[in-house]
């Protein structure tokens, strides 16, 4: 059975003010590098059991950043990994990264190290909205660590975020063709999501952040999707875009309903029936790391495996076969309700039903969750 | 059976927080019939309700025995009477079953609308009317100014009023020793055909519904068959008692004594509060006691009839069948309420009951929230019009859905209410205002003293549920008491606003309102249904509507989008279990039209604002 390893690096130069991850800001020497790696090491030991007959077809570094992680220790649990699991002869290795920590010599190394595939934090080209977004590089920071990541590392993605106050369509659009033009295989565009407990999920509650208007958030996407598929990327996913052959496998894993063994401080794991989630604090997760020690749990019924497999899968360009879900996780899926419901999301162009598999056309996007949520 | 010269029937009148319970307790403690332990705070109050809102809802009645300064030992029944306006025939009944009245004006506040409503009730029946000035130990208390209060506005003499707190307990042994000396003793004539007046009946559920008896004349005995003369039903006698105020077995009742008697009877609806209780005729002879019937029925009785009528819904249509158990364990104990299956569109399946008032149906509302722990939407309430069709046809419309199309309708007529409010001077210009946009008539206002004015008005009732009473208490500051009372109906230029959604009516939000106001109403109603509606794919217009014409309308922009951005490992329980809720919050969603309407609008519009 295929399944991927997630490993999460809780530190960053800077919180910004929409992310909702779990990571904290701190100077690059103050981070214990090696104990944190040790630490990780110590808690892959301790799950060693949840590789058992399982191939890892993905290694994903996310954060945080792992991009200020010394590449010799990220190395170092890459390793760790190859030798505890069964690793796929392709296996995918991708380390997410910001351009503040990214130059051509850090992205070599991390090439050295067996890193196959970076994700740069770009998020805008435009100076006014990186500063309301709180990132610390400037557009040409940005284009330089592209560059300087496309001179060595196989594969390179990167991020950009619309939706942002007064942006207008074309702005948005502009962007993502700028990016798409530098040569990238790959683009993830997310429309800004106010996040409860960031410090954006604060002060809109308060009324004092300034919101783009959600009919040009949702013209900005479907521009995104015209440019980028004149340039030949797919739009494989509902925020990714990508050329053939080129899609992120690893995050295929979480929509595809694959197990994903977590490893580190705050990470979340899905393995063996049931949710994890590790320490959040970094002191309490390291102590706590051979003993596999865990913030929290969560078993997982067959109905709540399906619904996610719904929820997922609908992200999909290709959608999902829901047959499939229902034998794999041992419930008949096909219920009167959600057979009636399937037909009249149909009837109204939300959905489309081809035997047992299901898939939101491209013009229906918009409402996923609608239509997720009315499937489940 | 005490002896008629030994017994005193008296009930306690008040103002709603002017402390009738507490001093009714005291009296309790002081005759001995409860100990300090038992006595949990107002014991007569038995509902828990009843005890948050401070109101009296059923009547409660204990025998008291008492041994008075001059050494005789005396049957004292308390007799006690609902505290609002809704059970205004109830309180009647309950105090023609009394001799005397104790009058409790709280020092600390003076005469209120209620309690002049309930004076005049008192009067009315011919009672001995006993003020007392309660809450003496409070600071603010001001005994004379309150006495000389009393004496303008209501006439009594003061002069003997005793000063007490049902607090501390002071005063209380004089109040008793008033009783005695002043509230004449029953004069029932013993040898006569019974004659017995029903004073409040409530369902229990190993005897069936029970009735509280005052004995006018003659004497019952356990094992008698007895008829209601309204009901003309008969019954053979299971079971008395009385209760002190703990129940305590009888075997007769007789003249001028009350009781509660048990007789199997199926239903609180074959006891109707005021009827008069008599000998069957086809019973055999018991004893000397038994006479025969009676043909001349207790004076006052009337059939009690739902005012106020709205349609109540489980907001789960599948706590329906609950629901209606629910109804009907409520109607078995409460002759004065009804309901009926009723269908909306908007609501689907539910009832609709009728109340005599606005408390009574807030009380019935909490109970079955609260004790059959029900989720339920209420409909405005309405009242009955009488409708007067084209071909000279009347019918009574309790349901402003039913209402026939315009074309149909030569006249409406509405209840009107006589509404008595008491109201400190300088409030006086703004509830005149309130009553004039009521569309109220004035018929008097008269100064109770130096600074309280009693205005009296004849306003729709319809006004009067809609939001008088909070408004009243606005423009008041509070301190304006009202009381009203049913007088008749008259015709007015009525007309039904209909809340339309993309065209489709939403039958429970209709309303029937004045020519002249239906547009603000229409606008106000579009406007909050507005709030509450969620954006859907495309634009949804909300419109008010009399007849086919547009009075006002409403856009809710249609969404652009339902799609989270982000879903990657760490996020997948927290969306997981987002969409479930947005799941669980469609079910809960009526859809009308091509229309999904969540039930928190309809119970936001229908709140009573």
């Amino acid at each position: 059975m295929r399944a991927s390893v997630y490993v999460h690096f809780p530190w960053c130069l800077a919180k910004c003010p929409y992310c909702d991850f779990v990571s904290y800001a701190e100077e690059r020497d103050n981070i214990d590098h090696a104990g944190y790696a040790d630490a990780v090491l110590a808690e892959l030991a301790a799950r060693a059991a949840l590789f058992e007959d399982r191939e890892i077809a993905s290694v994903f570094f996310g954060g945080g950043t792992p991009s200020l992680w010394e590449p010799r220790e990220l190395g170092r649990v890459l390793a760790g990994i190859r030798a505890t699991a069964r690793t796929a002869a392709d296996v995918e290795v991708t380390v997410e990264c910001n351009p503040t920590s990214l130059d051509r010599d850090r992205a070599q190394a991390l090439v050295d190290v067996g890193v196959g595939r970076v994700s740069i934090g770009t998020q805008s080209l435009r100076t006014d909205q990186l500063t309301y977004l709180g990132r610390l590089h400037d557009p040409a920071g940005a284009r330089r660590a592209i560059e300087g990541a496309l001179a060595c590392v196989p594969r390179v993605s990167t991020d950009l975020i619309f939706g942002l106050p007064d942006q207008s369509p074309e702005d948005a659009r502009d962007q993502a063709a700028a990016l798409a033009d530098l040569g990238l295989a790959h683009l993830s565009c997310y429309q800004l999501t106010i996040e409860p407990g960031t410090r954006f999920g604060e002060l809109a509650k308060r009324g004092r952040l300034p919101l783009a208007d959600d009919g040009a958030v949702a013209e900005s996407f479907l521009a995104i999707d015209e440019a980028l598929g004149a340039r030949g990327l797919t739009h494989y996913e509902i925020s990714n875009y990508a050329r053939p052959g080129e899609e992120a496998r690893h995050n295929l894993g979480y929509w595809r309903g694959e197990e994903y063994v977590g490893l580190g401080c705050a990470a979340y794991g899905y393995s063996r029936g049931a949710r994890y989630r590790n320490p959040i604090l970094p002191q309490k997760y390291v102590q706590g790391a051979a003993a596999a020690t865990e913030e929290s749990r969560e078993p997982l019924a067959p109905l709540a495996l399906l619904r996610e497999r719904i929820m997922l899968g609908l992200r999909l360009a290709t959608g999902f076969d829901l047959d499939d879900a229902g034998r794999d996780l041992g419930i008949a899926p096909w219920t009167g309700e959600r057979t009636k419901t399937a037909a009249q999301l149909e009837a109204r162009g939300r959905l489309v039903r081809e035997g047992g598999r299901l898939r939101i056309p491209p013009g229906a996007w918009l409402f996923t969750d609608d239509t997720a949520a009315r499937l489940f | 059976m005490t002896e008629q010269s030994k017994i005193r029937n008296f009930s306690i009148i008040a103002h709603i927080d002017h402390g009738k319970s507490t001093l009714a307790d005291r009296i309790l403690e002081v005759t001995g019939a409860l100990t300090q332990r038992e006595s949990r705070e107002q014991f007569l109050d038995k509902m828990d309700i009843e005890r948050e809102r401070g109101i009296t809802i059923k009547a409660q009645n204990v025998r008291l025995k008492y041994t008075a300064k001059n050494g005789e030992l005396y049957q004292l029944n308390l007799i006690d009477t609902p505290g609002h306006v809704d059970f205004n025939y109830e309180v009647s009944r309950s105090l023609s079953a009394c001799e005397g009245a104790i009058l409790v004006v709280d020092s600390t506040q003076g005469v209120e609308a209620q309690t002049l409503a309930n004076v005049y009730l008192a009067l009315d029946q011919g009672l001995e009317i006993l003020p007392v000035l309660n809450k003496v130990d409070l600071p603010s208390s001001d005994v004379d100014g309150t006495k000389e209060q009393i004496e303008q506005v209501i006439g009594l003499d003061c002069s003997e009023a005793i000063p007490c707190s049902g607090k501390t307990g002071v005063g209380v042994p004089d109040i008793l020793e008033q009783i005695v000396k002043k509230v004449p003793h029953p004069r029932g004539k013993a040898d006569a055909q019974l004659r017995a007046l029903i004073f409040d009946s409530w369902y229990d559920s190993y005897r069936g519904a029970m009735i509280m008896i005052r004995v006018v004349d003659g004497t019952l005995k356990k094992g008698d068959k007895i008829r209601f003369m309204a009901t003309k039903n008969d019954f053979e006698v299971t079971e008395m008692g009385s209760f002190q105020p703990f129940a305590v077995p009888l075997d007769e009742i007789g003249p001028g004594e009350v009781g509660f008697v048990a007789a199997n009877i199926k239903s609180v609806h074959d006891t109707q509060v005021g009827d008069t209780v008599t000998h069957a005729s086809v019973a055999p002879q018991k004893g000397p006691h038994h006479l025969g019937p009676t043909t001349e029925m207790l004076p006052g009785f009337k059939e009690v009839k739902p005012m106020v009528f709205a349609g109540i819904f489980p907001t789960d249509s599948a706590e329906y069948p609950a629901l209606r158990d629910a109804l009907e364990k409520l109607h078995m104990n409460d002759a004065a309420f009804s309901f009926e299956p009723d269908s909306s569109e908007a609501l689907g399946f539910g009832f609709r009951c009728g109340f005599l008032g606005l408390l009574h149906m807030e009380i019935i509302q909490e109970r079955l929230e609260r004790e059959h722990n029900l989720d339920l939407i209420t409909t405005a309430p309405s009242v009955v019009y009488n409708v007067y069709k084209t071909d000279g046809t009347m019918l009574r419309v309790e349901n402003p859905a039913k209402l026939p199309s315009p074309q149909w309708i030569d006249r409406i007529e509405e209840p009107i209410v006589k509404m008595s409010i008491h109201v400190p001077a300088e409030y006086v210009g703004a509830v005149l205002a309130l009553c004039q946009e009521k569309r109220g008539q004035q018929i008097d206002l008269k100064y109770a003293a130096a600074d309280r004015v009693i205005i009296t008005y004849e306003l729709p009732f319809g006004e009067v549920l809609f939001d008088f009473h909070d408004k009243l208490k606005s423009v008041s500051r509070g301190y304006a008491s009202m009381d009203y009372e049913v007088t008749g109906y008259r015709a007015d230029s009525l007309v039904k606003v209909d809340i339309l959604v993309n065209g489709e009516p939403l039958d429970a939000l209709s309303i029937i309102v004045h020519k002249e106001k239906s547009q603000p109403r229409g606008r106000s109603l579009a406007e909050k249904l507005k709030e509450f509606v969620p954006q859907q794919q495309y634009e949804v217009a909300i419109q008010a509507a009399i007849g086919g014409k547009i009075i006002a309308r409403e856009t809710v922009r249609a969404l652009r989008k339902d799609v989270t951005a982000k879903c990657y490992g760490g996020d997948i329980s927290r969306k997981r279990k987002l969409l479930e809720k947005q799941k669980e919050g469609k079910k809960r969603m009526k859809q009308v039209g091509n229309v999904e309407i969540p039930q928190k609008a309809f119970l936001a519009i229908l709140k009573v604002d």
